[in-house]
């Protein structure tokens, strides 16, 4: 399906649709700017609606199982509060007067979402953050989008008319190849989604001059250091509950030592804390099932992958250890499944610098006076986000995405001088 | 010797307690077979402390090692050569990474006599020819979708004077022709001969609530069949009630309830399942299905729910003697249907949730098969 204008139209319409984009485009740009006061009365309206439980029933049918309760995590997110607190954060200071006149921030113009498929909601929150910076938002829907977007669009298009010019979606694959290029040489800046291929696949088709704002898959770690008398818990559902399939999912448990009996000793430690996790998150026996799944591959993938590797696996119910002797950051067997590794201190920085681009949250847990001093190394060895074990995926006020302010990135300053 | 086409040759398809022996020597050579040709199997075997002289009596087949289907998604192992495998299949991805399993001939050989065997039982082979309407996939040589094969396969029960595929491959993707599909309905529906959809469940009951919606019906000629494979896929979250599925065929196709046949496969496993007409799986003699805990793995007792293990020697081309699937069900015995049939029945209740994996975790969505090209 294809979203324009706030219209629905059948994909057999998409060369009209395109046809007529670049037309419909300047007319837009060429009208009064989109105010970001009528774009966040339109997100409190429909906030209003999704808090009434008026909106249920389209999750229920469009996103995928889960929705409703990941909402409910995110809501704050896009709260007037939060959002009227993200634009003066990130946009505070950028306009004014210049001794040569003064600065403005306008739109980018034109953005290019390459939405993610890993979030049902993610694709409209994209194109939330262009209409709040004032930009026309075409959106590239991912591959495993079940009408959700266009349902929101459509709701917010109702809801404010005026929004209706500067929002399209278009549920292209990569077959459409052609059309992708189309909507890419219209485009000031592409905003893409996603793993390597897909950012790497997004720069070949972006053409010179278009602005690339990527956020690329990241990899996250927890950092153990004297943790023998601290409590675990925390670390232990963050793993379970997001299954490693997060930005800011532990991957790895590093230790802060030498001596893998210390290492050891802390497997053992850890894998009942991690098993009293699992059995509460959990509930259902489709997750448990999958757990277990997950963990019987973990072990099958030692034996035949890794034969000779000298990798301790530590298998617990739905979930497992594994103790490797490198000290690399690499994806863990995911669903509760989490490597463990040593890494003293002083090894921190070039374990880290090998990942630079890839890192994203470290969950630090050591006593308090070590914590300034670990943070300080951590964060000059790359990661963008600092929190405690239990908090790696939480949804922190104001945070930056991953080490930059996105709406920053969707605007431009226009220094303007003063002619006398 | 033959050990695996003296099963699978067996006359009495639903005869369990009379295959015992024959099912658990051929699983035994089976198991030989993959330990001397196939080095993964080999190391797993040797680290769990498996031989193929640990199964002694039809309740050791526990023992064998348990590969989980996700395991042959992100490894292509094989017991043979590739030019001593005459087809390869793939299983349809439905949660974005797929298994490639390699059938050899004495597979081949096996499987025939069990389709046979197993179609005459449930009344599927007709002398009469008749017209299939597929709502699903043509094979062909762009993909090698097992269960493309297996609707192929079901369009030779009855001779074929003529097939209408509803999904077509055009510029690299399936495209669906519904409307293409109603009006064959409708026109062979005037015609003597009988008419066979071969259908995905999902696209059967989207087509007939579509049909509905329009306010049209067809009455297919005497002998019709529906024929449904592939389970519910992606659609699983508009899984109808099997006695609304079976109501809705009655009214706008004309189709009895006692014409409807399921069957159920994976590629990893492809025994032919088939309900009775009561409409339940029972096991085949050339299967056997453990139900194990979602926590433990340990077998359950029937009845109890839990992921579905599913045994059978019939490929010696990959190890995928003893597999198990991410479905979620439970065994009922046999006699509490009333069909006759005493093998128990195997209710599947859906997928462990495993469809619904999507990430942002570098490097995952490659390892899960869901890397996404723009």
């Amino acid at each position: 399906m294809i979203f324009a204008g706030g219209k629905l139209f059948p994909d057999a319409e998409l060369n009209s649709v395109l046809g007529d984009l670049e037309a419909e485009i300047v007319q837009t740009l060429s009208g009064p700017p989109l105010e970001a006061e009528t774009v966040l009365n339109a997100l409190d309206a429909l906030g209003r609606e999704l808090d009434s439980g008026a909106l249920d029933a389209l999750i229920a049918q469009y996103a995928p199982p889960g929705a409703l309760e990941e909402l409910e995590r995110v809501r704050p997110q896009i709260s007037r509060a939060s959002l009227e607190a993200r634009l003066a954060l990130e946009l505070g200071g950028l306009s004014g007067p210049r001794p040569f006149g003064r600065a403005e921030v306008r739109p980018l113009g034109v953005l290019l979402h390459v939405a993610p498929g890993n979030m049902a909601g993610l694709p409209a929150f994209t194109a939330v953050e262009g209409l709040l910076t004032g930009n026309l938002n075409l959106v590239k829907l991912p591959h495993g989008d079940r009408g959700l977007t266009l349902a929101v669009f459509q709701k917010l298009t109702e809801l404010e008319p005026k929004l209706a010019p500067y929002l399209y979606a278009f549920g292209l694959s990569s077959k459409h190849h052609g059309a992708i290029q189309a909507l890419a040489a219209l485009a000031d800046g592409i905003v893409t989604w996603g793993g390597d291929g897909a950012v790497s696949g997004m720069r070949r088709l972006a053409p010179p001059g278009c602005k690339l704002i990527e956020w690329g898959h990241r990899l996250s770690f927890a950092y153990l250091s004297g943790w023998e008398d601290l409590d675990l818990s925390g670390l232990a559902e963050h793993v379970v509950r997001t299954g490693g399939l997060l930005c800011s999912s532990c991957q790895v448990i590093f230790l802060n030592t030498e001596l893998l009996s210390v290492a050891e000793r802390f497997c053992k430690q850890f894998l009942p804390v991690l098993e009293k996790a699992a059995a509460e998150q959990y509930k259902l026996p489709g997750q448990a099932a999958q757990g277990a799944l997950y963990a019987r591959e973990a072990a099958l993938e030692q034996i035949v992958d890794r034969s000779g590797s000298g990798d301790l696996v530590f298998s617990g119910r739905c979930c497992s250890l594994t103790l490797r002797r490198d000290r690399e950051l690499e994806l863990s067997h995911l669903h509760g499944n989490v490597l463990v590794k040593r890494l003293p201190r002083e090894d921190i920085l070039p374990v880290l610098r090998r990942q630079r681009g890839r890192l994203q949250t470290a969950g630090l847990l050591c006593p308090g006076p070590e914590r300034e001093k670990l943070a300080g190394l951590l964060a000059r060895g790359g990661v963008t986000r600092i929190t405690g074990p239990a908090g790696m995926s939480s949804a922190l006020p104001c945070e930056a995405h991953d080490g930059e302010h996105p709406l920053r990135r969707y605007m431009r300053v226009v220094d303007m001088e003063k002619i006398f | 010797m033959f050990s695996r086409q003296k099963l699978f040759w067996l006359s009495r398809a639903y005869d369990l307690p009379g295959s015992d022996a024959r099912f658990l020597r051929a699983v035994r050579d089976n198991c030989a077979y993959h330990i001397r040709h196939c080095p993964e199997y080999r190391l797993i075997c040797q680290a769990e402390g498996f031989s193929p002289s640990c199964l002694n009596t039809i309740d050791d087949l526990e023992k064998i090692p348990l590969l989980p289907t996700l395991f042959f998604k992100r490894h292509h192992v094989s017991s043979m050569p590739g030019w001593r495998t005459p087809m390869k299949v793939t299983s349809s991805g439905t949660s974005g990474s797929f298994s490639r399993v390699s059938f050899d001939w004495g597979c081949i050989f096996a499987e025939i006599p069990m389709v046979l065997r197993l179609g005459f039982f449930h009344k599927l082979v007709a002398p009469m020819p008749a017209r299939y309407v597929i709502l699903g996939y043509k094979p062909g040589k762009q993909d090698k979708m097992g269960v493309a094969r297996t609707m192929f396969g079901l369009t030779h029960f009855a001779p074929p004077l003529g097939r209408f595929y509803a999904l077509r491959w055009r510029d690299g993707g399936y495209v669906p022709d519904l409307e293409g599909a109603v009006k064959k309905l409708a026109r062979w529906a005037r015609g003597p001969l009988p008419v066979r959809i071969v259908a995905f469940p999902s696209y059967l009951w989207f087509g007939m609530e579509r049909l509905e919606e329009l306010g049209l019906s067809v009455c297919l000629p005497k002998g019709s069949k529906i024929l449904l494979a592939g389970g519910w896929k992606q659609h699983y979250a508009q899984e109808v009630e099997k006695s609304r599925l079976y109501a809705l065929a009655k009214k706008v196709l004309g189709v009895e309830e006692g014409d409807i046949h399921e069957f159920f496969g994976a590629v990893e496993h492809p025994v032919f399942f088939n309900t009775c007409k009561r409409h339940h799986f029972h096991i085949p003699a050339y299967s056997r299905v453990m139900i194990r805990d979602v926590r433990t793995l340990k077998p359950l007792p029937m009845g109890e729910v839990g992921l579905l293990n599913l045994i059978t020697p019939l490929i010696n081309a990959a190890p995928v003697t003893s597999v198990m699937t991410d479905d979620l069900g439970y065994l009922t015995p046999g006699e509490s249907c009333g069909c006759g049939l005493t093998a128990p029945y195997l209710t599947i209740l859906g997928r462990a949730g495993l469809n619904d994996i999507t990430t942002c975790a570098a490097g995952a969505a490659e390892l899960l098969g869901k890397g996404e090209m723009p």
